[in-house]
């Protein structure tokens, strides 16, 4: 890179990076084969654990503003407890998970 | 008023519905596959399993009980259905009496050694790379948890397809997200010119689960003959190894229980790294005559203790395994156990190599030692010469041994007054390269809430072998060394600044996560989850600077655990 130059807002940013080796991974379509560690979820989008290039870049986050419509959902029904069966009050002690997040509960079914 | 007019029409002709006289009930003759599925079933022999379960699950007249005849599984296979029956289906018992009917299920429907070998992993909480050999099976399946929980089952035909519905019932939206094909049925045909498969997942998997994780196998079949309670009390061996702590060499004492499958322990060893000795106090269960189930604790003020999962051999001289703790059991020790005779056993030693060149002082682990070992009585090969013995008890031998200058490099056995230990030491003239061990590590953000799950690194140094190349098979494996460890911003994403938030690597490469919830000061109160790079860097005594590393990727906490702790009690 020692002997370009950026010339817009993009290539500069790229300059700041020391190291760009996921940059290069990406975008999704491009990427070699990701590592998710056993029992982590694949595929859904985005992923529990790791997005589709097996990093964090592409979660839902803060997980906490979406954690009701996947408990409501029962979207992830390997990591969050599942409204229909497993833990129908599982909010009762919290109205907004974003705010109230210290009152959830860890689930053992 | 057009929706009132059609719910009234419905209503109506529900109510004709309900006053029409059942259709009389169609009796099929079961076909020949079904009788042999029928037959497969295995008898239930247990007042207790019987009396448990069957108010729902119905007796026939060879006592099988229905669902639960048609499958084996293993001892957390077993609890999880019963605390799905408890939590799901209303069935009230008795911890001691599910104790009892686990222990029947996991011994009569369980598996054979080989079969439950090849999924240890799920029960031992190891965090490998696993993939099931049949895409669409895999798939399915892996998407909401491991492929671990499934190749632990054996089932018939029809209990893998009400299994599959099972899930399809509880969890509706799994038809959406793995058992269901989406779009469009394909009408192009594949590049072997044949017309497309257009089942959906689901009917690709159920029979592959059939064919390859069937109830009955020549394996269980040989197996419950031959199963027996096996007599374990005794010495044993004990070495360990932990990430991050290194070798463990000690003794295990075992003691009879309460019954015949129960075991009480005692363990002492010694962690080689720091010299501290280590006792823990357990207790232990082993099912299906093989699969040991047990629990221990160091000291009075240890209330969780570590779980142990560990497989007998065939011969009952050995138990392997892992013994573990942490929030998401991922901190462990790989145990070997195996039996003390009356003949000395060379364990290990205190290292994984020894440079060329030069005298050092080698502890070698071991039992049975005879008092008066000379020097002549150890041998680690040509070109090692052992000086002196340094100090000689029953379980520890020091020498002195010289390596010489053009001592031939790779691995050597090391032979202590006759007995052999295979590969114990590799000879190594100089360190060509690090690794840092996992390539992939994964840490959870937790401590508020949730807890954390940690993730130890660990720097392995590497001799590139005969060839010379690195990354090749003739590598040579020189054992942890110690590096310096620091956090590198693996870029993802522009400026969000992974490494300041998502936590802190210690000296001895142990990685904790930051807590967990939303974090005000990142941007769009993100949680402090990311990924890194893990870095090692080794200064070699030559004054060489290696340097590798490896991937971390720091991620939400589980909000629902399907663990079965209890099988260890």
């Amino acid at each position: 890179m020692k002997h370009l130059k950026s010339i817009n807002r993009k290539a500069a940013r790229i300059d700041r990076q020391a190291d760009v080796v996921a940059l290069q991974q990406g975008p999704p379509q491009q990427a070699p084969a990701p590592h998710f560690p056993l029992g982590c979820t694949l595929i859904f989008s985005p992923g529990w654990e790791a997005d589709r290039n097996g990093g964090t870049a592409g979660l839902c986050t803060p997980v906490e503003r979406d954690l009701f419509d996947c408990h409501a959902g029962c979207f992830w029904p390997a990591q969050v407890p599942d409204q229909l069966n497993h833990a129908p009050d599982w909010t009762a002690k919290c109205a907004s998970a974003q705010k109230d997040w210290r009152k959830i509960d860890l689930v053992f079914p | 008023m057009l929706t009132g007019c059609a719910i009234s029409a419905a209503v109506l002709s529900l109510s004709l519905l309900a006053q029409q006289p059942p259709p009389p009930k169609e009796t099929k003759e079961p076909t020949e596959k079904e009788k042999e599925e029928i037959d497969s079933g295995i008898p239930i022999a247990s007042e207790v399993v019987r009396k448990a379960c069957s108010p729902c699950h119905k007796i026939d007249e060879k006592q099988r009980m229905s669902r639960i005849s048609w499958r084996r599984t293993t001892p957390e296979g077993w609890e999880f259905t019963i605390k799905r029956m408890v939590e799901l289906n209303g069935l009230k018992i008795e911890p001691a009496e599910a104790r009892e009917v686990l222990k029947y299920l996991a011994n009569n429907l369980g598996l054979a050694p080989e079969e439950a070998r090849a999924a240890s992993f799920e029960a031992e909480k190891r965090m490998i790379d696993y993939k099931y050999a049949d895409k669409d099976t895999n798939e399915v399946c892996s998407k909401c948890h491991s492929m671990g929980r499934v190749i632990s089952q054996r089932r018939s035909k029809g209990e893998w397809e009400l299994l599959v519905a099972m899930h399809r019932g509880y969890y509706p939206l799994s038809d959406f997200q793995a058992f269901r094909r989406g779009g469009p049925p394909r009408t192009e045909p594949g590049p072997d010119g044949r017309p497309p498969d257009n089942r959906h997942p689901m009917d690709k998997a159920i029979p592959k689960l059939a064919e390859d994780l069937p109830l009955k196998t020549p394996e269980w079949s040989a197996w419950s003959a031959n199963m027996r309670v096996p007599k374990l009390v005794g010495r044993w061996t004990f070495t360990g190894y932990q990430p991050g702590k290194g070798r463990y060499y000690g003794e295990t004492v075992i003691k009879p229980g309460e019954k015949e499958d129960e075991a009480q322990t005692e363990t002492r060893y010694v962690q080689v790294k720091t010299g501290e000795t280590i006792t823990r106090h357990g207790r232990a269960l082993v099912y299906t005559g093989f699969q040991w189930r047990g629990r221990s604790f160091e000291g009075s003020t240890d209330k969780e203790g570590w779980r142990e999962v560990m497989f007998l051999d065939r011969n009952q001289r050995e138990l392997t395994g892992r013994w573990f703790t942490g929030g998401y059991e991922e901190t462990g020790i790989d145990v070997t156990m195996a039996r003390v005779g009356s003949d000395p056993m060379v364990l290990g030693l205190d290292r994984a190599a020894l440079q060329t060149g030069g005298v050092r002082t080698v502890q070698i682990y071991g039992a049975n030692f005879p008092a008066d070992l000379a020097a002549g009585a150890i041998d680690f090969g040509h070109g090692v010469a052992v000086k002196r013995v340094v100090s000689a008890s029953p379980s520890l031998v020091k020498a002195e041994v010289e390596v010489a200058k053009d001592a031939t490099l790779g691995p050597r056995d090391v032979s202590v007054a006759g007995v052999v230990r295979e590969g114990a030491a590799m000879i190594y003239d100089r360190i060509d390269g690090i690794k840092v061990k996992p390539q992939a590590g994964m840490a959870r953000v937790g401590g508020i809430n949730f807890p954390k799950q940690y993730q130890q690194f660990e720097a392995v140094a590497f001799h590139n072998g005969a060839d010379g190349k690195p990354d090749t098979k003739d590598d040579l494996n020189l054992g942890p060394v110690d590096v310096t460890w620091s956090i590198e911003e693996y870029t993802a994403t522009y400026d969000d600044n992974d490494k300041d938030y998502v936590g802190t690597l210690d000296s001895n490469g142990l990685f904790t996560p930051n807590v967990d919830g939303p974090n005000v000061k990142r941007r769009g109160n993100a949680n402090n989850v990311g990924d890194v790079w893990v870095v090692a860097t080794y200064k070699t005594p030559e004054g060489k600077v290696l340097r590798a590393r490896a991937h971390l990727l720091v991620t939400m906490p589980l909000y629902v655990k399907f663990d079965q702790p209890e099988v260890s009690q």
